[in-house]
């Protein structure tokens, strides 16, 4: 993990201070070299992972804003003022994967990017007043909003027989509310438009406000399926803060959590998958095998979605000897379950026939568009924050990273396919080797004054937790959902595609409405 | 006259139980429970408590579409012989029953259309372009069992074939058969055509179209494609392999009817339910591949007759 010196000396010709903090390297510059910097390490590779704004009015005079990026397993903050008022110069003509960034900085702070391409709301509700901004500090919750009718203008495409199809945001099936708006010509689509925001609950405003223990639960309800890897994160930032590091046995049983949540979501999109073609009976037998992973769960820690289980300093529950051994020998039952499920779906030609070529995400949008986790890697793009930023016990597994190039809903389909199988090796993995130990360090001490980040490979994709601490809570807390990252991408992959396979398009996917809307 | 009328009667009332069982089957397959096989009756009966909300957008043929379309059906049941020959013949033939199930398909698109929401488009579009090509294979094949016969009265068809014995199986019959059996599955909007399970608006062909019912409407257009589907399923017992059917009034012969018929029609809701569970819904683009097999299977089974069977 070296930089690059090159970079380095370009970087620091254009910053007002740098600093290496572990694995991180923190770069305050000016407001006008900001987009240059980032755009500098955008060019050689570096991928952006969050660009986000604080209120430091009450002490640096002046809102923050911070772009994290990720070059060749080096984590760069940059960092720079803007001011109440004064447009900021817009990064996405340069870093397209700013895109949504800036806009939700544009919704919730107040402060606009100048030069953007499409500066239209995007978390906030549509009848939400223009002058309200929830994450500055001045801004009282507990004063009723008034709302003020308000159209959202929706990108239209005209010619002859191109008609709009409104989807949503309330589905016929059991799932969260968004907005799909289809331009089509008959059958293909020419453009797709998603607008989200149905449930944004106000996550960060509301972590401000709670206690670091009480955070841990907040965190487990930022996305229902997403609840061990959002309260990791969140407690990894925390410790970060506090200085404190979990037990090792803690991070092998972290690390075993995470996996059999990864277990669970991907068996469920897999099914979700063969039911969306109507290849009912293999769908049932995923389903049946999801059910078995969840009840495993709750014979394990208690909770069928692994909650109130990550702590700040460690776990609350430990694997002893006998629930060890009764997990190893459960695991290889559904793994060889698993292996007769996806030999069914994956040689049915009529199965074949419907995932390969639909919903094409190709490596060069994946990357622009900066997506993660299994959508990125079923595009080539090779990223995994457990090799690349290895946390909890990850740095003493050893695991394969599982890549296809077609990035089809085949691709993603066979990416998911692999990373159960790689999820189970690490599951016995760490169970072979688990030391003993306690499984909490006591949670003490004054919160550093610099900012903590910690990411988490979540089952979709690499998640962040980014904090400025204060004494008993956190000052800002910034979460970034690996959904956040991928939804534009859906957009790019239906193009072309026919209306009727864009559900499946959308299951393969299967990205999170909660964690993006915060 | 009795018998015509209690064989229609007892198609009207098996059908909600073939698609029970057919649902039923299915959930085994997939080692579920699944709901009771008379679960369609007791939906029927609760929408039919239920009163209708129509669009204000809507017009009158929302409103009569759901009539339209089970009197249709209906109809349709006269003509086809159940466990005797015998039918309302006299009101038509197999040209007859062709157009009044188009009449449904007519009403139902429409009506779709008519209240203006984007999945009924959708549903409509969709349900012309599959039923282009499947309408003419539905004619030819069971043209061909009436050029077997050499009648189009569809108990013509099924006396002159039952008393002429097994020598009749000839390849055009087959042949016809097949094109039929895909054209069932096309009619009747099952899988590998449209999955009559789903909740996804957009992938839906003929669900969507129906969307927009509700209470009574909803239970009268339920039940129509329950009974179009028996009445599908009655035209392949008994046009294509009509052995077993009574021929003579005789209790002994109605009872072997009765029998034969049910038997066969067991069959064809096993069938069913092993090709719905045993592959994927196929991309709506590759549906005419499938439609121009069944199209052309009918097109041989007739040229098949002209070289084989007049000879």
């Amino acid at each position: 993990m070296s930089f690059n010196d090159g970079l380095i000396r370009k970087i620091s010709s254009m910053a007002e201070r740098l600093e290496h903090r572990g694995e991180l390297l923190h770069v305050a510059t000016s407001r006008d070299q900001f987009v240059d910097l980032v755009d500098i390490i955008h060019k050689v590779g570096g991928r952006l992972v969050s660009l986000h704004a604080t209120d430091e009015r009450a002490t640096a005079e002046s809102f923050m804003m911070y772009a994290i990026l990720d070059h060749d397993g080096c984590l760069i903050e940059v960092v720079s003022p803007v001011w109440d008022g004064v447009p900021f110069q817009s990064l996405v003509p340069r870093v397209h994967a700013a895109n949504w960034y800036e806009r939700e900085i544009q919704d919730m702070f107040g402060l606009t990017p100048h030069g953007h391409p499409d500066p239209r709301p995007l978390v906030l509700y549509d009848d939400w007043p223009q002058d309200t901004f929830p994450l500055r500090k001045d801004f009282d919750s507990s004063i009723d909003i008034p709302r003020i009718p308000r159209e959202y203008k929706y990108r239209h495409m005209e010619g002859d027989g191109v008609f709009e199809i409104p989807v949503g945001p309330v589905h016929a099936g059991v799932i969260e509310p968004g907005h799909f708006r289809f331009s089509v010509a008959g059958e293909p689509i020419m453009a797709l438009e998603i607008r989200l925001g149905y449930v944004h609950r106000g996550v960060e405003k509301l972590s401000e406000t709670m206690p670091y223990h009480k955070g841990v639960i907040l965190a487990e309800r930022i996305s229902g399926d997403t609840s061990a890897a959002h309260s990791a994160a969140y407690c990894q930032s925390v410790e970060q803060l506090f200085e404190i590091k979990a037990p090792e046995r803690a991070e092998y049983i972290r690390t075993i959590i995470l996996e059999l949540e990864r277990l669970y979501n991907h068996l469920g999109d897999i099914s979700g998958i063969a039911l969306d073609t109507a290849f009912a009976v293999p769908a049932a037998d995923g389903y049946v095998l999801r059910e078995r992973v969840l009840e495993l769960n709750e014979w394990l820690t208690g909770s069928r979605l692994l909650r109130s289980i990550n702590t700040i300093g460690g776990v609350n529950k430990d694997i002893d000897r006998d629930k060890s051994a009764k997990l190893l020998s459960h695991l290889v039952d559904l793994r060889l379950q698993f292996e007769r499920l996806s030999s069914t779906m994956m040689s049915s030609v009529s199965m074949l026939d419907r995932v390969e070529g639909t919903g094409i995400l190709s490596k060069e949008n994946a990357r622009s568009l900066g997506c993660v986790g299994p959508i990125a890697r079923a595009s080539g793009v090779d990223i995994d924050t457990r090799r690349d930023h290895p946390y909890a016990a990850y740095p003493d597994m050893s695991f394969r990273i599982p890549l296809q190039k077609s990035g089809d809903v085949y691709a993603r389909t066979v990416v998911r396919i692999d990373e159960v199988r790689e999820s189970f090796a690490i599951i016995e993995q760490a169970l072979d080797r688990i030391p003993n130990g306690s499984i909490c360090t006591e949670f003490t001490g004054a919160p550093i004054k610099t900012t903590a980040l910690s990411l988490v490979e979540a089952s979709r994709g690499e998640l962040m937790h980014w904090m400025i601490g204060e004494e008993e809570k956190p000052f800002r807390h910034k979460i970034r959902d690996p959904s956040f990252c991928n939804w534009l991408g859906l957009e790019l992959a239906v193009r072309g595609d026919i209306v009727p396979d864009f559900p499946l398009v959308n299951k393969s996917f299967s990205l999170s409405y909660a964690g993006n809307d915060l | 006259m009795i018998i015509e009328l209690i064989q229609t009667f007892l198609l009207l009332a098996l059908a909600p139980l073939v698609t029970g069982i057919i649902r039923s089957l299915k959930a085994r397959m997939q080692g579920r429970k699944g709901p009771s096989v008379l679960q369609p009756y007791r939906d029927l009966l609760k929408l039919l408590y239920k009163s209708s909300i129509r669009s204000r957008d809507s017009s009158w043929v929302l409103s009569i579409a759901p009539y339209v379309c089970m009197a249709a059906v209906i109809a349709a049941a006269l003509l086809v012989p159940v466990i005797y020959t015998g039918t309302f013949g006299l009101i038509g033939d197999l040209l007859l029953l062709i157009y009044l199930l188009a009449i449904v398909r007519f009403f139902t698109t429409l009506a779709a259309l008519d209240a203006g929401s984007t999945f009924g488009g959708m549903g409509s579009s969709r349900e012309l372009f599959i039923s282009s090509i499947v309408e003419p294979t539905m004619l030819l094949s069971i043209f061909t069992v009436g050029l077997i016969s050499s009648t189009t009265d569809l108990g013509g068809i099924s006396m002159n074939m039952a008393s002429t014995g097994l020598d009749l199986i000839e390849p055009s019959l087959l042949l016809a058969a097949a094109a039929f059996f895909i054209a069932i599955l096309a009619e009747n909007s099952r899988v590998p055509v449209d999955n009559p399970a789903t909740h996804l608006e957009l992938t839906m062909v003929h669900e969507a179209m129906v969307l927009e019912y509700s209470g009574k409407d909803l239970a009268l257009m339920e039940y129509a494609s329950m009974t179009k589907l028996l009445v599908f399923f009655t035209l392949m017992a008994n046009i294509f392999f009509p052995w077993g059917i009574a021929t003579s009034m005789d209790p002994i012969a109605l009872a072997i009817g009765l029998l034969a018929y049910l038997v066969k029609i067991s069959i064809l809701t096993l069938a069913i339910a092993v090709v719905e569970s045993s592959m994927a819904k196929m991309r709506l683009f590759r549906l005419p591949n499938l439609f121009t097999m069944a199209f052309i299977l009918s097109l041989l089974a007739v040229i098949a007759y002209y070289i084989l069977g007049v000879a």
